[in-house]
């Protein structure tokens, strides 16, 4: 049974950047169970161009890319308009300053949070 | 009489000191440049400093003005200053240099040079004493006046000028004006002028010839005026007092003058003043003094007990130097004797100023004083010497006219030296009279070089000629009427005519001869006096008329001719002296050796002297027999010539006894007036002793109401002193030298266990508390070097010290009477100090800086810590704000900082500092400010304590960064392990089968975290991963794989994923693999090598086959573990993965690119 966030993004299409295997993978099959359409990224570099060339309705963003932060990532996607998610195993607070109160996950999180999170954030547009 | 020649330039010496440059300058600018007059500037110069004097003056005229040179010759309109460090004098008209100057105390150059100026040029000297301090110049001014010159001193002072020069130049009374500086140059021209006029009435040696006829008038208005008689002064010392008069009130004629005087009464004391002019000084003519102390001296204590006395007179002693000079000279003669008779030196003369200042006796400079005698002599007091107790008790000072008050009497010793100078022949002669009668037998006279007592041989024997010493000599018995007594007008009898010198013609040899042979046909005769005194005898012939009479012996002629001869002689003498004419009288019966002879009486006053007389007796052969008329006589005749003889012869009876009588009543007049007079002296003396005790007591009263004042201030200071003493609290021990104990203070008693009648024992006797043996031997020391001695003692058996201070005590007279021993109890201060050192140490080692500063922030003190923290040292931080220590961002906290300091509040506070030194990096501080308050509580200073916390900042940031990403670490497993739950449950068919899978799972992964641990999470070896993962399989027999490649190290990533990966692989093999069977086998290699494709990285190239295992049949869903091989690797580590289910078994390849497996990342950022 579909909740209201759950078709709230139904159909969307979500850049995900995440760089542990086995979380990218659940998500993955996740986003894909909530019919989603997924592109996916687990380093900066290749997340930055997909963030420029892709369109998608939103983002879901792990801050720490083995090693790097996923901040330049975000910074395209706000130039161009498209909403994003953080996802961290940090204190949502520790966030870099300029990105203080943007929607953010704090690993280990539940699929209803992460869906109602994205649903919001996405929905706005 | 010529008209005068172009005379040398008047000299005008001008003394000057302190504040004598503005003085000059007002001169100069008021004196003309042609005054003809040379002027010679003598100013206290430093000796070590050039004078701007002759530059700064030339401004002011347009005189020449130069430094004196050595034998220049003194022009008129030329000014010449003195040369720094040098004496100044001259001699006949030219200046003389002499340096160095002499040493500061003796150098007097304004004197020097007056002194030479005056000895040179006499009355063409002018000395002028400007401003200045102290008394030079006031000698020289005394030594101007005495030779005629003129002298002038500044009147009053203004800011610059300073009165004490001209001052005490004015006080001596010889200075002629006393006037402002603006006004000298005319009285100088006006001086000048007058000199010129007057030089027309001068002899060949200075003396006006004109003035001699009003000396009478001048001598008679004197006398009536000031009651002094100067008739037998000299004439030309009186003419060149007046002449000096005349010239200071720049008056051109006597008659004039005579005006002037008569005018003004102020006058005839000026003039009295300038005939008063002593000369005098100590020791004038060392060498005559000297022979008086040898000659005469000694003879003076002769016979004399201890109660006698020595009576000194000194008429004439004007200021009373002399005086003090024979009590010098007779102090030391007493000083060597056992028998010590009193000294009496009376003083005596006409001027009161002088005897005043006599007694008062305040001597600005002694010269001719030497130092060993102005050492024993004299006082220092203020700016004068003030003779000794002792020598001033011994003189006596009086007013008293030489020539009309009656003399002393008895004296040893009368010393009157250059008065008598001044006196005409005949006064002389009454005062040497007098001096005799004062004297007594073998007294001494000491007279002035110049003077003698030729004419009186008979009165006085020349003991020593050269040096004027004189001794009375026994004359008979002293007529008084040569001394008229007070009230007497002096100039009824003053003014008669000197006797002549009578003896000289007689001394002529041929003359004597003549005489002797003419002896005896000529008539014996003697020469007589006005009074009858036999001056002179012609031999023995007159021995038959001369019969001397019982009684004192004496030389009267009436006295001792013989009685048949007296009326003969004394109606002869008479008439002689009355008429001017000889008288004789003949025919006088004597009988001589029985023979009756007629005898002539002849009296002839001398010719040149009316005053003498020769009375010869002539024998005129056998008296006529009075036989022969006797028989021509009738018998009635002889009766009555009897008759008449018996008449006569009792007439001759009765004058015989009536001039024995006269005589007698004569003698006794004269013992009478003898007896008055000196009842006269003793009175005189009296009264001087009166007044002298009047004035002893008026000295007396001041000097009791000084002591009275002064034992008042005494009692108080000692009152102040006792009190300072007792509330010191030091205690204080005063001992004589030798150790007595003279007083102490109340504290002593804790030292030493002394009580109130211990004083005056010996402080070694009294049993001390301290431990200190060596008080005596300090106090010696003490003693002989006057030093001061200080110990550190401690009170035996207590933690008590005291500082013992050991000094000498010297007397209000600065003489050493004892010592003086301070005790000052140190024991708070020494626990004070052992406390402070432990303080300061304590400080000192802080590995805090502790930082001392006032409330406004200046920077107090400084430890070794702030050192090293902040990089200043203690010399470069004490002083300077503490502002300087924070960055310029912080530096406005400091104001609240101080503001809250001055609240008295405490706070901490952190701050970022820049150390100066040492590349200045920032640096973080914990400060504590905290006010300093003394025991008042009243906030006096503040303290800054400051950490240096950065290490500790970056720890704690470091903790914090490791609990962070400890926090992420688990949140990111726990997703993972999340993430495996899901992926196992969704491909697991039973739950048992999904409790397998994920145990072994989470066993995979617990694995390689436990590999990744041992290296602290910095990767793992790639060979270890493996054996790890398939540790678990083998039979008994063999491990059941092989492993074979490079050892590599993998980062902590790629060794999670390729862990997780061999594991599905692993587990895999054993379920349905090679690892089913026994026989079945796992080769497992890798090496590196380049990219993949042309210009890609290098790559881990990694194999997995298996062997020997059970056919492999491609499975027909895809399961979890090789989803994770292939995509999750691929995904992961940009991996690329190739998985073949061959029937001969599963081969896997791996390649990896290297950079993604073995970069080593930052080991904290595995998420």
């Amino acid at each position: 049974m579909a909740t209201a966030p759950q078709s709230a993004i139904n159909g969307m299409r979500i850049l995900m950047v995440e760089d542990e295997m086995m979380l990218a993978m659940s998500l993955e099959d996740l986003l894909k169970l909530l019919g989603c359409e997924v592109v996916k990224a687990a380093r900066v570099a290749k997340a930055v161009k997909l963030a420029e060339t892709e369109s998608v309705d939103g983002a879901l963003l792990d801050v720490n890319l083995a090693g790097e932060r996923v901040y330049p990532v975000a910074a395209e996607l706000d130039r161009r308009g498209i909403p994003f998610v953080f996802m961290t195993g940090y204190d949502v607070d520790r966030l870099d300053s300029g990105y203080h109160g943007r929607p953010a996950l704090q690993k280990p999180f539940q699929m209803d949070d992460m869906v109602r999170v994205m649903a919001d954030a996405f929905a706005r547009q | 009489m010529n008209p005068p020649e172009p005379s040398p330039p008047l000299i005008v010496g001008i003394g000057a000191s302190a504040g004598g440059l503005e003085a000059f300058r007002t001169f100069f600018r008021h004196m003309p440049a042609d005054s003809g007059m040379a002027f010679v500037l003598v100013q206290h110069l430093d000796p070590d400093h050039d004078s701007m004097l002759v530059e700064l003056l030339q401004r002011e005229t347009d005189m020449p003005v130069a430094e004196a040179d050595d034998g220049a010759a003194v022009e008129a309109d030329h000014v010449f200053v003195i040369p720094p460090n040098a004496s100044l004098t001259i001699d006949a008209g030219r200046l003389g240099i002499e340096e160095p100057a002499p040493p500061r105390a003796q150098r007097r150059p304004i004197d020097t040079f007056f002194t030479a100026l005056a000895e040179d040029q006499g009355e063409n000297a002018i000395c002028i004493v400007l401003s200045g301090t102290g008394s030079d110049g006031t000698l020289g001014v005394r030594k101007i006046k005495e030779h005629g010159g003129y002298a002038l001193a500044q009147a009053g002072a203004d800011s610059h000028a300073m009165e004490g020069m001209p001052h005490s130049a004015a006080a001596t009374g010889l200075v002629d004006e006393v006037l402002k500086i603006e006004a000298m140059p005319d009285k100088l021209a006006g001086y000048r002028s007058h000199l010129h006029a007057a030089a027309a009435h001068k002899d060949s040696d200075g003396t006006r010839t004109d003035a001699r006829e009003h000396l009478d008038a001048i001598c008679a208005l004197l006398h009536e005026r000031v009651g002094h008689d100067f008739s037998q002064y000299k004439d030309k010392t009186l003419t060149r007092r007046v002449q000096r008069r005349m010239q200071v009130l720049q008056v051109e004629t006597m008659p004039d003058y005579l005006k002037r005087l008569q005018k003004e009464p102020g006058e005839s004391d000026a003039l009295f003043h300038e005939l008063l002019i002593g000369v005098t000084q100590f020791f004038r003519d060392a060498d005559a003094w000297e022979a008086l102390r040898q000659q005469v001296v000694p003879g003076l204590f002769k016979d004399k007990g201890a109660g006698d006395a020595i009576r000194v007179w000194s008429p004439g002693c004007a200021t009373g130097e002399e005086v003090y000079t024979i009590a010098m000279l007779l102090g030391e003669a007493l000083r060597d004797r056992d028998v010590r008779p009193r000294i009496q030196i009376f003083g005596t003369d006409v001027d009161d100023n002088a005897v005043n200042f006599a007694r008062t006796a305040r001597y600005k400079s002694l010269p001719g004083v030497e130092p060993e005698r102005l050492e024993r002599w004299f006082v220092e007091n203020g700016d004068a010497y003030t003779p000794v107790k002792s020598l001033r008790e011994m003189c006596m000072f009086s007013p008293h006219d030489l020539v009309k008050d009656p003399p002393f009497s008895k004296l040893d010793l009368i010393c009157c030296r250059n008065l008598m100078i001044y006196m005409k022949a005949e006064l002389q002669d009454r005062v040497l009279r007098k001096f005799h009668y004062a004297l007594r037998p073998d007294g001494w006279l000491f007279l002035g070089q110049a003077e003698g007592v030729s004419r009186h041989a008979r009165l006085f024997a020349t003991a020593n000629k050269k040096h004027r010493l004189f001794q009375r000599r026994d004359a008979p018995t002293q007529s008084m009427h040569d001394f008229s007594l007070p009230g007497v007008a002096p100039s009824t009898d003053a003014r008669r005519p000197a006797p002549r010198p009578t003896r000289r013609s007689e001394d002529d040899r041929l003359d004597r001869y003549a005489r002797q042979a003419m002896q005896k046909y000529s008539p014996a005769y003697v020469v007589i006096d006005r009074h009858h005194e036999i001056l002179r005898f012609s031999g023995g012939e007159a021995g038959p008329y001369l019969e001397p009479s019982a009684g004192a012996a004496s030389f009267n002629l009436i006295g001792i001719t013989r009685k048949a001869l007296r009326p003969a002689v004394r109606a002869a003498v008479q008439k002689a002296f009355t008429s001017g004419r000889a008288a004789i009288h003949d025919k006088i019966a004597l009988r001589v050796d029985g023979e009756a002879r007629a005898i002539t009486v002849i009296a002839e006053p001398l010719d040149a002297d009316d005053s003498l007389c020769v009375v010869a007796f002539q024998d005129a052969g056998p008296a006529e027999s009075n036989k022969r008329d006797d028989q021509d006589a009738q018998p009635g005749v002889a009766e009555l010539e009897q008759e008449l003889h018996t008449t006569r012869v009792q007439l001759n009876a009765t004058i015989n006894e009536l001039e024995a009588t006269n005589e007698e009543m004569k003698s006794a007049n004269e013992e009478y007036q003898s007896v008055n007079e000196e009842l006269q002296s003793s009175n005189e003396e009296l009264e001087t002793s009166k007044e002298e005790m009047q004035s002893i007591n008026e000295e007396l009263q001041t000097l009791n109401a000084e002591l009275t004042s002064k034992n008042s201030d005494l009692n108080r200071a000692n009152g102040d002193l006792q009190n300072l003493l007792e509330s010191t609290e030091i205690a204080t021990l005063f001992l004589d030298n030798d150790l007595r104990i003279k007083s102490f203070t109340p504290r002593m008693r804790e030292l030493f266990h002394l009580r109130d009648g211990d004083r005056g024992r010996p402080v070694t006797e009294i049993v001390s508390r301290l431990d200190y043996a060596d008080i005596k031997r300090d106090v010696k020391e003490v003693l002989r070097n006057l030093g001061m001695a200080e110990r550190e003692v401690r009170v035996e058996h207590a933690e008590a010290t005291y500082i013992m201070r050991i000094r000498p005590y010297r007397t209000v007279d600065n003489v050493i009477d004892g010592v003086v021993i301070t005790f000052i109890d140190i024991t708070d201060r020494r626990r004070h100090e052992a406390e402070r050192a432990r303080l300061a140490a304590i400080v000192e080692s802080s590995q805090d800086a502790i930082i001392g500063h006032t409330l406004d922030g200046t920077i107090t003190s400084w430890n070794g810590a702030a050192e090293r923290i902040f990089g200043y040292s203690a010399d470069e931080a004490v002083g300077q704000p503490i502002a300087m220590l924070l960055t310029a961002d912080q530096s406005d906290l400091l104001p609240e900082m101080i503001e809250r300091l001055k609240r008295g509040e405490s706070f901490s506070t952190q701050a970022d500092v820049v150390r100066k030194r040492q590349s200045g990096r920032r640096i973080d501080l914990s400060m504590t400010v905290s006010p300093v308050t003394d025991r008042e509580g009243v906030m006096v200073a503040a303290s800054t304590v400051a950490r240096d916390i950065s290490e500790r900042r970056e720890s704690e940031d470091h903790r914090d960064l490791l609990l962070h990403e400890l926090n992420h670490r688990a949140k990111n497993m726990l997703a993972n392990v999340q993430s495996i739950a899901l992926q196992t449950f969704n491909s697991a068919p039973t739950p048992e089968a999904f409790k397998d899978a994920f145990n072994s799972r989470l066993t995979a992964l617990s694995h390689t975290h436990d590999l990744l641990m041992q290296s602290n999470w910095r990767g793992a070896a790639l060979d270890e991963l493996v054996a790890r993962e398939l540790a678990p399989y083998h039979n008994d027999r063999q491990r059941q794989w092989t492993v074979k490649g490079k050892a590599i190290k993998l980062n902590a990533k790629a060794a999670l994923a390729l862990g997780l990966g061999l594991h599905e692989l692993a587990t895999n093999a054993a379920k349905y693999g090679a690892l089913s069977k026994e026989a079945g086998y796992i080769e497992v290699k890798w090496q590196t090598r380049g990219g993949r494709r042309e210009g890609e990285p290098a790559a881990l190239h990694l194999t997995w086959v298996e062997h020997d295992g059970p056919a492999v049949e491609k499975p027909e869903r895809r399961g979890f573990g090789s989803r994770l091989i292939e995509q999750g690797l691929e995904y992961e580590l940009d991996a690329e993965v190739k998985l073949e289910f061959k029937p001969s078994g599963v081969r896997c390849t791996i390649d990896v690119p290297l950079d993604a497996a073995t970069q080593d990342g930052s080991d904290m950022e595995i998420s």
